[in-house]
């Protein structure tokens, strides 16, 4: 590849790894936006539609931090004891405020994850823990004023665009090239969502959606 | 049907939403308050609103025992239909029955108003307004299709033009509310006639209404002309360029306005078995000048105008035939007219068309740009009616100067489903050449 060219964004990471930023940082930084270019693409052209693109993208990078497999048990009990919350609060029909119900969701979503790390000793950073919970929000967030049924399956899609991004944060191929060549992969994202913005056409799912209508005559 | 006929949310929010619905235009169809207050400043009919509640106070301060038999509680900027509560009947212990034969008590009606003030059922949890609105029952034509709720017609209005309509049937299924996410029926609509064509009910196509014998196609919905016209108004006055305008139709006072949507959703599309994109691109640049002539054009190019399998009977015509044109003042003036296979629309003279007063400019639909060897034209297009071999068609026809052919009228394929044409031409009917 272009191991010869060294652009001002190259030496400047490389000055800056030298004076201490851990190489890691400076990764995921640089990967960051192909990950929010994959989550824009998957919901525009594909048609996974997801929570939002910060979302996914945060359940990636804690997914980095605590290995796949913990990281999506940790989500799905956040997520559950959540819903599990909320649907309690509906059904007794306590009236709470924002904040403090907010407060108690966020209070069980804690227990919850106490409760698992109890019983599967995991080896996870507090920051991984902390994006994960602090998601709990968001998720209420979104489900209110939705069906179940539509709630459930955004999340589901959420966690595979998450996945997906994981797969592009943690591909070895895809981190040394940013690192050896930022300005190429910095230009080409910018370019690549510029594109993306412009194109109309129907999402892969969307044809699926109205299969009948091209089949018709 | 091609791909590109399909209207997907890419090129709704791309090049529609974005492009024809200002930012002001969107907050008005966001709110019903506003919504109604800017119809009604337009003289376009909308249920009425009996109270607003702003403040929690406005709880309290108001008499709630004076509340009619029937009415709807809102929110006003609620999502999906969700914090409806719609009552169709005064108990003798003085609380009321909603049409989904629920009790509710004058202290259910508070705690819910209140509720919708916290904004429980607004995007985002934003405080919200709510209101009292005039109850619209069921129109007697729809009884036998819609289960408890009144059903309402979407129609998608771009340009000023009624593009895309369809009928939403309440179920049981669906709790009584007309909302195809809820369990609603689709169904599609002939925007010309009015007629149902063909449903859709949680995906699939259906050709009953669920568990009956009734058949959910050609139901003749009343009052047509002025339900299109309505919503062609309705746009116009809120000045959304791309809308759904969901309307009902009352039992006395005909078709209102119940809400707008700036994004209106895409599944109208497979209710119909149309792609809206191509109607869209079709009517994008025409000039319309109000509601009627919207109204107009949208019937001119929108009536399905697929021939029937079998004729009851071939009409046997010869290759010049004397036909009758209805006259603005409604005579049938009779001409002879050429019988052109050849020629996919039909035409008439300009002068002539002047003559029968039928070429004026409030009838005109649109121009048609025509290439000739006199170089780039533009051809008026309007609206005729016309007894061919005994049968009456409603068809356009592009106005040209025919003052050097033979016929004054020709009468192109569009016109001639179900008809034989013979060759020959009658001795009398023949015309010399004007040259």
């Amino acid at each position: 590849m272009l191991q010869n060219f060294s652009g001002p964004i190259r030496l400047a990471i490389e000055k800056a790894i030298g004076a201490g930023v851990p190489a890691n940082t400076i990764v995921l930084l640089l990967l960051l936006p192909i990950v929010a270019f994959v989550i824009a693409f998957s919901r525009n052209v594909v048609g996974i539609r997801g929570f939002g693109i910060f979302l996914p993208a945060a359940l990636a990078v804690a997914f980095v931090a605590t290995g796949p497999v913990a990281g999506i048990g940790l989500f799905l009990v956040i997520v559950i004891v959540s819903t599990v919350v909320r649907l309690t609060l509906r059904k007794f029909k306590l009236k709470l405020q924002y904040l403090p119900r907010m407060a108690l969701i966020l209070w069980a979503a804690v227990l919850g994850v106490l409760g698992s790390l109890f019983l599967v000793p995991l080896d996870v950073s507090i920051f991984a823990v902390l994006i994960l919970i602090l998601l709990t929000e968001d998720f209420t967030r979104v489900q209110i004023g939705k069906s179940v049924k539509t709630a459930l399956s955004l999340t589901m899609e959420t966690l595979i665009l998450a996945l997906i991004s994981y797969f592009f944060l943690t591909l070895e191929l895809l981190q040394n090239f940013v690192l050896a060549n930022p300005e190429i992969s910095l230009l080409a994202v910018g370019i690549l969502d510029f594109l993306l913005a412009k194109y109309s056409g129907l999402r892969l799912m969307e044809i699926y959606r109205f299969r009948k209508l091209v089949s018709s005559k | 049907m091609k791909l590109s006929n399909i209207l997907g949310l890419n090129a709704r929010t791309q090049l529609y939403t974005y492009r024809y619905n200002s930012r002001r235009s969107k907050n008005i169809a966001d709110s019903k308050i506003q919504t109604a207050r800017v119809l009604r400043t337009a003289g376009v009919a909308n249920p009425k609103i009996y109270k607003k509640f702003r403040r929690a106070e406005d709880i309290y301060d108001f008499d709630w025992e004076s509340l009619p038999d029937k009415f709807a509680l809102k929110p006003s900027r609620g999502l999906g239909g969700e914090g409806i509560i719609v009552v169709k009947k005064r108990l003798k212990n003085g609380n009321w029955l909603t049409t989904q034969k629920k009790r509710i008590s004058v202290d259910d009606l508070k705690l819910h108003t209140s509720d919708i003030l916290e904004g429980a059922y607004s995007m985002g949890n934003i405080p919200d307004v709510a209101f009292i609105q005039e109850y619209v029952g069921r129109h007697k034509v729809f009884r036998r299709w819609a289960y408890r709720g009144t059903p309402d017609i979407r129609i998608i209005v771009f340009n000023k033009i009624p593009v895309l309509a369809m009928l939403r049937l309440p179920t049981r299924q669906s709790g009584g509310r007309a909302n195809l996410h809820q369990g609603a029926i689709g169904v599609g609509m002939d925007i010309g006639t009015g007629t149902t064509t063909r449903a859709i009910w949680g995906g699939e196509q259906i050709v009953f209404k669920p568990d009956t014998k009734y058949k959910l196609r050609g139901i003749k919905v009343p009052m047509w002309n002025r339900i299109l016209d309505t919503a062609v108004r309705a746009s116009i006055a809120s000045g959304l360029g791309y809308c759904g305008v969901d309307m009902v139709l009352h039992p006395d006072k005909g078709p209102m306005v119940l809400e707008l949507n700036a994004q209106p959703g895409l599944q109208i599309q497979l209710a119909n078995g149309v792609g809206l994109k191509r109607r869209l691109e079709r009517v994008d640049e025409l000039e319309v000048r109000d509601s009627e002539h919207g109204v107009a054009i949208a019937k001119a190019l929108f009536t399905s105008h697929a021939l029937p399998q079998r004729f009851e009977e071939v009409i046997k015509i010869k290759a010049v035939e004397e036909i009758r044109i209805k006259s603005s003042e409604g005579k049938k003036k009779k001409v002879t007219a050429k019988i052109d296979t050849g020629a996919w629309s039909s035409a008439i003279d300009k002068k002539f068309a002047k003559a029968l007063g039928i070429l004026t400019k409030d009838k005109i639909l649109w121009y048609k740009d025509k290439l000739s060897s006199l170089g780039k034209e533009s051809r008026p297009v309007i609206p005729v009616i016309l007894w061919l071999g005994g049968k009456k068609i409603k068809t356009n026809m592009t106005v040209a100067d025919r003052k050097l052919l033979r016929y004054d009228v020709l009468i192109g394929r569009i016109d001639l489903g179900g008809f034989l044409v013979s060759p020959e031409i009658d001795k009398k009917d023949l015309v010399k050449a004007k040259w």
